[in-house]
């Protein structure tokens, strides 16, 4: 009788266990779907102010100055703590501000910023930054903000990012069976890759 | 399992159900994970570091004594893998498996983490305070420091410390060591390692020497391997003979294979001498003289091989020259193993390949940093001077022998003698735990140290005769666990308790390594203007430097006059001849605990995860024994339980089981996995050497009754039939005689 009881033990820790997995993981869908969770940061970081227009106040900075790798890695890369110093060290005007002391505290203290994932697709996916970036920004040469903004939106009116798209496959498809012009002033039209092992390899 | 009754159909009833519960409650939208991992960040990163994108950086490989150059390839500050670094003399960009599963202990769960004092966690400070402590009032004499091969700048502050401490006793010790060739060779040729030239020869016989696995430097002799095979080369493709009693990988690659009786390997090489004299070739007169005796009848009644194969083998060898003859373990690991070596060596004299296919070796200039090599005799005068309570204060680095010493020594008993044990140590294995104090060392990912190789390759081209190098060993990553030390680091610790005066200047061990390298820096291939930086940084990116050698010589020293060689006697009680294996991937059993070495197949049988014993066919239907029974081997030191494996390439008077398994302590990966057949050894010596005659433990073999199936990856006929839709011609495993194959 004894492995019976056992079983039974085990088949309710399953249930319980996979329950509150299931509870868990799902998002608080407060928000439609294609648009992600708010997420709180441990800097609450003002992408508008960086990126955004000059008439909104913005200083128009190019993503990729400070998302370096975009064009060169899959990854777009988040910026040492150094590079945000590179600049902020020079900048006496906004130095009290309580995000600032923040970054200056990570700094000092030598510790990497804790920044949590916005964009975090499922580990069976590969997303290649560089071969988007090469392909619509340096080949086709559209406009920064348009190329990053195909998947992340109007990053440049945000605070923290916001995920705008639903990035799942169906929408990554919805774009890549899409015809589009080859290059910037051509009629002639093709479309992305649509292997499966493109992206799942 | 077996004690449980919780069953395999238990088991799957609990996944169906468990499927079920998962699926009910459902899965959510989980797809997209926003906001729960950290991205990876950095507060400073230097320019040339991409995320995603690997760096590589070069390295020397410390799996195993050939020294490789590797490439670490870096990624986000963590090693993924190693490459073999292509400028290398030594492996020429390639690697083996034993090289590439380095990141395995690496990454080891089974560390230790912090220095142990009886067990107990303690700081550094304290550990080398109670080193100091013991040390107190110790004479020199009574301090001993065993370890293994050793070179380099780790080995120049080893000697350092030995003198502060008036000790003269330092043993190098290696479990598995050619140190029977080396004395051989250095009677035969006048250098203990020469460059042997596989890539010019037309034919090589090798009696034993597996050069392709696990022989002295296997990358090295892989790629010259791969030129003797090429049929496109001047000398036309090459012919490989392996003669030995048990079949190693390179005995499966070669053209002949021939399973000599063990022990008769010597006889055999006059026996050909014998024929390549009757076959018309000139014989120097002393070698005649001693080989008049071993015509092909008595050599072939001695040895197991017929008459024909002989006379066939002294036909190919005098017609293709240059040849090579090579000396293995199988033939050096008898009592007479140098006297084996010694016959076989002067075929080579006879053949006229030294100075052809064998070449001088560059000697190192600086004699602190040449390799100091390993052997068993040093490990049993350690063990004598342990016995008879000489020694106070032991330190052991690098080695284990309490794993690997033959029971009858009573290795461990006598260790324990010792008052007080320090242990160098990756793993808590055998010898750390019988250690009163560990002390854990970074890993070979982690530290710094330069090696110098003991054969010593050298690149094709002029000034090749006086080249000798140097190769860096330089952290890929940053080490994982705090309290862990290089042994570099700890050497100089230890210096600085004694003469803290002469060591000041150096903080750790890489501002030691840096200034001995910079004041040598025109002996390690720079110019005396070169800018101290410029050369440093040139130097850790190519990852070795040249040093100039001093060019040998050899010569055709080999004589015949005193050899003596014994005929095969039969033991009644314990008839069969063990012969210990060691394979590519095993070795010594240092690396058992890293598990794609214990997962990768064995070449030949096949078998992961556990030990066996090779029988040959005919010997276990005598014995009644089929695949997978479980059998005992004993002999007049020990019994071992293993599986049987019927192996036709294995002599009928023979059984070989792997050494390297059967850790009781080191890890997960490695304890409790096979049986140690080190454990079982018979102690017999070398005569001349005092190296421990590995092959001269005779055994008996019974069966236990109990049988299981061999976790394997061939079927059950053996070999590949991978994309077979029909085996043409299965022979069954007793009806092959794979010495009448080719």
């Amino acid at each position: 009788m004894q492995h019976i009881l056992r079983l039974f033990i085990l088949l309710v820790g399953l249930f319980a266990g996979a329950g509150s997995y299931a509870a868990d993981a799902a998002p608080k869908l407060t928000t439609p779907d294609d648009l992600g969770p708010q997420i709180e940061q441990p800097i609450e970081f003002p992408h508008f102010r960086h990126a955004g227009d000059a008439k909104d106040g913005g200083m128009q900075i190019n993503c990729m100055y400070c998302h370096t790798y975009a064009r060169r890695s899959m990854v777009a890369g988040i910026p040492p703590v150094q590079k945000c110093i590179g600049c902020h060290q020079s900048i006496e005007s906004v130095r009290d501000k309580p995000r600032i002391q923040k970054l200056f505290e990570y700094w000092d203290a030598k510790k990497p910023i804790p920044w949590k994932k916005v964009h975090d697709l499922p580990d069976f996916v590969r997303f290649n930054h560089e071969r988007h970036i090469q392909r619509f920004y340096f080949q086709q040469d559209r406009p920064y903000q348009e190329v990053c903004g195909y998947c992340h939106g109007n990053v440049k009116a945000m605070t923290v990012a916001q995920r705008q798209k639903p990035l799942t496959m169906g929408w990554c498809a919805s774009c890549h069976q899409k015809d589009h012009p080859v290059s910037a002033n051509s009629t002639e039209t093709g479309h992305g890759p649509n292997d499966c092992f493109t992206c799942h390899k | 399992m077996t004690e449980n009754d919780f069953n395999r159909r238990d088991f799957l009833k609990v996944l169906g159900w468990g499927g079920t519960a998962v699926a009910l409650s459902g899965c959510g939208n989980t797809s997209i994970e926003d906001g729960k991992e950290t991205v990876t960040s950095y507060v400073t990163l230097p320019s040339y570091v991409i995320p995603s994108i690997s760096n590589y950086f070069n390295s020397t490989c410390a799996q195993c004594e050939a020294g490789c150059n590797i490439m670490g390839r870096v990624r986000e500050g963590r090693v993924l893998k190693a490459e073999g670094n292509p400028n290398s003399p030594i492996n020429r960009g390639r690697m083996c498996g034993l090289g590439l599963s380095g990141v395995q202990a690496h990454y080891n769960p089974d560390r230790v983490r912090q220095p142990l004092l009886k067990g107990e966690a303690i700081t550094w400070d304290k550990a080398l305070g109670v080193i100091a402590d013991k040390l107190n009032g110790v004479k020199g004499a009574e301090v001993a420091f065993l370890t293994g091969n050793m070179s380099g700048h780790v080995q120049a502050l080893l000697g350092n410390y030995m003198d502060e401490l008036g000790s003269k006793n330092h043993f190098s010790y290696e479990a598995i060591s050619p140190a029977v060739l080396r004395a051989a060779n250095k009677k035969a040729y006048g250098v203990s390692m020469p460059r042997y030239r596989i890539d010019k020869a037309r034919v090589v016989v090798s009696f034993g020497a597996d050069f392709l696995g696990a022989w002295v430097s296997p990358v090295h002799f892989s790629q010259q391997y791969a030129q003797f095979r090429k049929g496109s080369r001047p000398e036309g493709r090459g012919v490989l003979v392996q003669i030995e009693p048990k079949m190693t990988l390179t005995g499966a690659n070669a053209d002949r294979w021939i399973g000599v009786r063990p022990g008769s390997e010597g006889v055999l090489a006059l026996g050909i001498i014998n024929a390549l004299g009757k076959a018309g070739l000139a014989i120097p007169a002393d070698v005649a003289a001693a080989s008049k005796a071993y015509t092909p009848e008595r050599v072939s009644g001695e040895t197991d091989v017929t008459v024909e194969q002989i006379e066939k083998l002294a036909a190919l060898l005098k017609e293709r020259t240059p040849s090579l003859v090579l000396t293995g373990s199988a033939a050096e690991g008898y009592a007479h193993g140098s006297q084996n070596a010694a016959a076989i060596a002067l075929l080579n004299r006879v053949l006229g390949n030294i100075g052809k296919t064998v070449e001088a070796s560059a000697s190192v200039p600086f004699p602190q940093i040449a390799p100091t090599v390993g052997n068993r005799a040093s490990l049993v005068s350690l063990n004598d001077g342990l016995a008879a309570g000489k020694y106070k204060v032991v330190f052991s680095y690098g080695v284990n022998p309490v794993f690997s010493a033959p029971a009858a020594l009573k290795f461990k008993d006598n260790y324990a003698k010792a008052d007080f044990k320090v242990a160098f140590a990756q793993y808590l294995d055998e010898t750390a735990q019988a250690a009163d104090l560990v002390l854990p060392l970074e890993s070979a990912m982690e530290d710094w140290a330069t090696v110098v190789p003991e054969y010593m390759a050298a690149p094709e081209g002029a000034g090749s005769a006086g080249y000798a190098q140097m190769s860096f060993r330089q952290p890929l990553m940053d080490k994982l666990y705090p309290d862990t030390r290089g042994i570099g680091d700890i050497l100089l610790a230890l210096l600085k308790q004694r003469k803290a005066d002469k060591y000041k200047e150096f903080d750790d061990f890489y501002a030691y390594l840096r200034s001995a390298v910079l004041k040598n820096k025109v002996a390690l291939g720079g110019k005396a203007t070169d800018d101290d930086d410029v050369f440093w940084d040139e130097t850790l990116s190519k990852g070795f430097v040249p040093m100039k050698g001093i060019a040998g010589a050899v010569s055709a020293k080999a004589s015949a006059s005193d050899l003596r060689l014994p005929s095969a006697t039969a033991d009644q009680e314990y008839p069969l001849r063990l012969i210990p294996a060691v394979s590519a991937s095993m070795r010594d059993g240092r690396n058992a605990n890293e598990p794609w070495l214990q997962e990768s197949p064995d070449p030949l049988t096949t078998i992961v995860w556990d030990s066996w014993v090779e029988i040959n066919p005919k010997t276990a239907a005598k014995l009644g024994i089929v695949e997978g029974d479980i059998v005992e081997v004993t002999s007049r030191s020990g019994t071992i339980r293993t599986q049987a494996y019927l192996f036709p390439g294995i002599h009928p008077d023979a059984v070989s089981v792997p050494v390297g398994y059967g850790h009781e302590a080191m890890g997960r990966y490695a304890k409790g996995v096979g049986a140690n057949v080190f454990a079982m050894l018979d102690a017999v010596f070398d005569k001349e050497t005092g190296e421990l005659a590995l092959n001269e433990t005779g055994v008996k073999i019974s069966k236990t009754g109990q049988r299981v199936v061999i976790v394997k990856e061939e079927g059950p006929v053996g070999g590949s039939q991978a994309g077979k839709k029909k085996i043409a011609v299965q022979v069954a495993a007793d009806k092959v005689d794979l010495s009448k194959e080719v």
